[in-house]
């Protein structure tokens, strides 16, 4: 980096130093609770970098980076370089802001990074990774309980250890590539949902599987006493599925079990050191970066939902900054498709509303006279939002700052005695004469514009559900008396609550509603074979759901677990796809598969479902206007290092099923002309 | 940052991976493609996991003015979730392509499947217009040397300059005159003429015609200045430009040796051609036409549909047309041997005439009809590929017909191609069939 170019860093980085204080301490009023952010500002192809590298200075040595590299390279170019922000889940986290950006768009990335670092620390998914601390001895995790992760100087070590082995000359530079291709192929194949524990551990805990002696074939006796005792009915009873062992950690699985195939020999051999240790360092890895695949909606609709927030709701745009400010969220937001930013958005703001709306029903139903069959007799909805409306010198702090009450407990009284004093100018910072009370009054939601309607839309269904479970009924004289007590705080709680607990999966099927769906004109889609084409198929928010979550997940990837390891008494390893009703990409599974088998050391095999589209039932079908049913059959894939073979297996030996195994088909019926 | 190895390690497995042809003529998308530039999807680099099959999985998508509507065709990239960052582990929806000519396709491919056609057969003498080198004193003002014609003028103009103060001084020497020194000039090459030196004699007032004692005094006292530096001094005012310096550049004629071929592309378009097989045409033909566009210097394409009728389309057309009817194959056949008598003679052109189809032909049609047009038609070589993902239905043997008539001759080919993974063996079958031909 040259002279000019660092001082010309240092001068945008000083620029931005009060901007970054006053974030941190206004995401803070706001009841977020972030990481500390220590910020960084990098010139165009150091963004590229980042970004490549998932935002992260150092990565062990791979190509895969440096496609990535290539590619955002490329995508940049066309979309001009546009404001970017990349911010890492780290304690504290390192947040990098383009040199380039105007002072606007930093103000934006900057708000929107320390939601991110709130939402690193808070969402319990992320502390999955972290409690592999109480082990003692991995890299990246917290050195005390209750701190985030040191996930910088995790991967920097791992980038070390890659480069050692890399360098060893006692090891072949190609063969650690090679094997560090082999892991990454099963990058997924982890249990996301459990803690991550390094293999020793996981091996401990995990309950013992090996019931294969339970196996008529495991005792010893002969084959003829075996059949007469274990017969058809018995063997029925002892369906393989029952007993698969339905490991989900195909790595942890491999990592303990697993044998390096040498081909000098043909045979399977332990792992060599370097083999093992490679192999653990990539499954920590997808374990760390697993919570932020598990939650991008949530996490991206937060830090947006909450950068608007400050950079409208508290000034933190300046007049003249918040058209282009306005332009800019109208670009991430209005980008086509499925949009995580405007998607998460949408769903927080719902979470936000229904819980307001919930506190008010639950204040209003509790007024003499008022039950979900009068409501709407007793009860003028404009006449409550008025009421709810915040107080004048909250909502406008600048025009009454003398009304303020240092006492109040929505008033910040430091903050207001600095204003008075002249210390801040209030048109910048009215948010400092608040407290969080004040702010949460301040920022009420259904009295906004957009939200005016939530209210009144509320379905007697709605009523009699909050009314279901109200005690304490008749407790208010009057609507007005009612509304005295409403918890402005009520939306944010919630908020705050379900950033804590739930991931994309579970966030979407609690919060996706009909009406964002209606009202995003979002449909699915499905391939037809009659017309070679992908079909618009439904509307019904119900369908578009479902194939979201197919989309969310186990990430959007089927789940393919280990099913047996000794399959057909040869060592084998059988891998079962839990058939969900959609197919596998079987040219791709296969490639994993001669993976599989370097990892596994002996011949591997994957059962799936595949389904089967004939051409004359093509052809049948169009007659009759329809698509062709396709027909499902049992497979079983064996790779033995050489090549493949496809065995047809009868319905009893079937994938096991996953849960929830119907529905994401949204084809009609009647194929629709 | 190690991020520049990484890089470049990238463009090195992409390197690798791009030869991995076979997959991708299988599997890839050969749409992006163009006849000239052959793209080879850099996906194909990212390594493997465990997905759903595009197709079953279907997606969501967002309506635009109500559109689409169900049972609308859901415009061409939507089928894709938007989600374009780089999220950890997730690839960006965007593909990437690797380039290659088809000429490097061509040598890949060859490495691949150990084929090794030399464009051979007819090879057609082109005159071609090389460099304007050769230089004649006539033609169109546009192509007029007119640096060579300056230079002339140039050289000319330094050839009769001279010093004309320094040769005055000599006509002021004591005694001299025009004819002494006019002497004088030869003896110094001053390129003087004597009607110069008179009429300057006489300019000369009477009273300056002994300035100078002696030659030597004149010489040492007066500095005779180079034409150059003058030139460089004054400028040029006027170079004389003269039409007999004129020079017209003419393109020197190159005779050159070219292979030149005309590949034939037919297909059945009827009724019977599911998409399933039509798909499977375009993944035989046009790695067949990319093969042979690298090998040859010259390649151009005639794309022929047929049902019971032929008719020529651009290529565009010709992987997507559909049509009712029933299926003729010689129509075809006839409309080649016409396309190919009035524009590729096979004197001067290689031909090759693939064509493609389920093998349902009308009845007693491909040995009446089809089998003398193909021994009939000249050339390389002739090729039939049957495309029948389910089987052979009991009509269609018209594959079967021509490969028992041609069983003996080595320049006619027919292969059978039931799906994706057949195809790269087909088009072995081809190439390899040709191969061994002369």
């Amino acid at each position: 980096m040259s002279k000019n170019d660092r001082i010309r860093k240092r001068q945008v980085a000083q620029g931005l130093e009060s901007h970054v204080d006053e974030a941190a301490k206004l995401a803070r009023k706001l009841g977020l609770d972030p990481y500390p952010v220590n910020y960084w500002i990098v010139d165009h192809d150091e963004m590229n970098e980042l970004i490549a590298y998932d935002g992260f200075q150092k990565r062990y040595p791979h190509w895969r980076w440096g496609m990535n590299y290539d590619r955002q390279r490329k995508q940049r170019q066309f979309l001009g370089g546009k404001a970017f922000e990349i911010v890492n889940n780290n304690d504290p986290s390192h947040a990098f802001l383009q040199k380039s950006n105007s002072l606007a768009d930093q103000k934006a990335v900057i708000t929107h990074v320390e939601a991110h670092a709130d939402f690193f620390r808070n969402n319990r998914w992320f502390r999955l990774f972290d409690e592999g601390a109480s082990y003692g001895g991995v890299d990246g995790s917290p050195t005390t309980p209750g701190s985030g992760p040191d996930a910088a100087a995790m991967l920097a070590s791992h980038a070390e250890t890659v480069t050692e082995y890399m360098n060893d000359p006692e090891i072949d530079r190609e063969a650690v590539e090679e094997w560090v291709d082999h892991v990454a192929c099963l990058d997924g194949c982890i249990d996301q949902h459990r803690a991550y524990r390094p293999t020793e551990e996981w091996e401990r805990e995990s309950p013992e599987t090996d019931d294969e002696a339970d196996t008529p074939e495991e005792l010893a006796i002969s084959e003829e006493v075996r059949d007469e005792v274990f017969d058809e009915e018995w063997r029925e009873e002892h369906d393989p599925g029952e007993d698969a062992l339905g490991e989900k950690d195909l790595l942890a699985y491999l990592a303990a079990n697993g044998r390096a195939y040498d081909e000098e020999t043909g045979r399977a051999v332990e792992y060599e050191e370097w083999q093992r240790e490679l192999l653990e360092l990539l499954r920590r890895e997808s374990y760390y970066f697993a919570p932020q695949r598990m939650t991008k909606v949530m996490n991206e609709g937060w830090a947006s939902y909450w950068e608007s927030v400050m950079m409208t709701g508290e000034n933190f745009a300046d007049d003249d900054e918040f058209v282009s400010y306005a332009d800019h969220m109208a670009q991430v937001l209005g980008s086509p498709g499925l949009n995580p930013y405007a998607l998460g958005l949408e769903l927080w703001t719902y979470v936000e509303n229904r819980a307001n709306r919930r506190e008010v029903l639950e204040k209003l139903l509790r007024v003499e006279g008022v039950a979900p069959a009068t409501f709407d007799d007793r009860v003028d909805l404009d006449e409550v939002l008025s009421l709810l409306e915040p107080v004048p010198e909250i909502a406008n702090v600048v025009d009454h700052l003398d009304e303020l009450d240092a006492d109040d407990p929505r008033v910040d009284s430091d903050g207001l005695t600095a204003a008075r004093d002249g210390e801040f100018d209030v048109d910048s910072y009215p948010w400092k004469v608040l407290s969080h009370e004040g702010l949460v009054e301040r920022h009420y939601s259904l009295v906004q514009p957009p939200n005016r309607g939530f209210l009144k839309r509320t379905t007697r269904e709605t009523l009699e559900q909050i009314d279901r479970y109200l005690f304490e009924r008749d407790r208010y004289g009057s609507v007005r008396e009612a509304l005295a007590d409403v918890e402005y705080g009520a939306g944010w709680d919630r908020m705050f609550a379900v950033r804590e607990s739930h991931n994309d999966v579970t966030f979407i099927d609690e919060y996706l509603t009909e009406e964002f769906v209606e009202a995003g004109g979002y449909f699915t889609y499905e391939y037809s074979h009659r017309q070679d084409d992908y079909r618009a198929t439904s509307t019904d928010p119900a369908d578009v759901k479902r194939k979201l979550l197919l989309q969310f997940t186990n990430f959007g990837k089927p789940t393919v677990t280990v099913h047996d390891d000794n399959f057909g008494n040869r060592n084998e390893l059988l891998l079962a796809h839990q058939y969900n009703g959609v197919a596998l990409d079987v040219p791709q599974a296969k490639r994993v598969l001669e993976r599989v088998f370097e990892l596994w050391g002996r011949p591997v095999q994957l059962l799936t479902v595949v389904k089967e589209v004939d051409e004359r039932d093509v052809k049948a079908a169009s007659r009759r206007g329809q698509e062709p049913e396709p027909e499902e059959v049992g497979v079983r894939y064996r790779y033995d290092g050489d090549g493949f073979e496809r065995i047809d297996v009868d319905r009893e030996e079937w994938p096991p099923l996953s849960v929830g195994a119907v529905g994401y088909d949204t084809k009609p019926d009647e194929w629709l002309e | 940052m190690g991020l520049r190895e990484d890089l470049e390690r990238f463009r090195e497995v992409g390197e690798q991976r791009r030869q991995d042809l076979a997959e991708f003529i299988q599997y890839g998308d050969l749409g992006a493609s163009r006849p000239d530039s052959v793209k080879v999807p850099v996906k194909i680099v990212d390594l493997p996991e465990f997905e759903y099959d595009q197709r079953d999985m279907g997606g969501v998508g967002q309506a635009e003015d109500g559109e689409p509507e169900p049972g609308d065709k859901v415009a061409e990239g939507e089928p894709d979730d938007g989600d374009g960052d780089g999220e950890p582990g997730e690839e960006a929806g965007e593909h990437e392509y690797y380039e290659m000519d088809p000429e490097e396709f061509a040598r890949e491919l060859d490495e691949q499947l150990g084929l090794d056609l030399d464009p051979k057969g007819r090879e057609v003498v082109t005159e071609r217009e090389g460099e304007y080198r050769d230089i004649r004193r006539s033609g169109p003002a546009s192509t007029l040397d007119f640096d060579r014609l300056f230079k002339s003028g140039l050289k000319r103009k330094l050839a009769t300059d001279f010093d004309e103060e320094y040769v005055r001084e000599a006509l002021r020497i004591d005694g001299w005159g025009p004819a002494r020194a006019f002497e004088w000039a030869r003896e110094e090459r001053v390129p003087v003429s004597r009607t110069w030196l008179e009429d300057a004699y006489d300019d000369i007032p009477a009273d300056e015609r002994d300035r100078w004692r002696s030659r030597s005094e004149m010489e040492s006292n007066v500095e005779q200045e180079q034409t150059s530096t003058r030139i460089r001094r004054e400028g040029i005012d006027s170079i004389p430009l003269r039409r007999e310096d004129e020079r017209y550049r003419h393109p020197e004629t190159i005779e050159e040796k070219e292979t030149n071929v005309v590949v034939v592309n037919i297909r059945d378009v009827s009724g019977s051609m599911q998409e399933t097989k039509r798909e499977l045409v375009e993944r035989t033909f046009t790695p067949l036409d990319w093969y042979l566009t690298g090998k040859y210097d010259n390649a151009e394409f005639v794309y022929i549909a047929h049902d019971a009728e032929a008719w020529e389309v651009e290529r565009e057309e010709f992987f997507g047309i559909r049509s009712g009817g029933g299926t003729r194959i010689s129509s075809a056949y006839e409309l080649a041997a016409d396309l190919l008598d009035e524009q590729y003679p096979w004197s001067e052109w290689n031909r090759y005439v693939f064509a493609a189809g389920d093998s349902e032909n009308s009845s007693n049609d491909t040995e009446e009809r089809v089998i003398p047009m193909m021994d009939e038609i000249d050339a390389n070589l002739h090729a039939y590929v049957e495309t029948q993902p389910s089987g052979n239905a009991i009509s269609a043997t018209h594959a079967e017909e021509v490969e028992r008539h041609f069983r003996d001759n080595d320049d006619v080919a027919v292969a059978y191609v039931q799906d994706a993974a057949d195809v790269v063996d087909a088009i072995y079958t081809v190439l390899s069939t040709e191969d061994t031909d002369e």
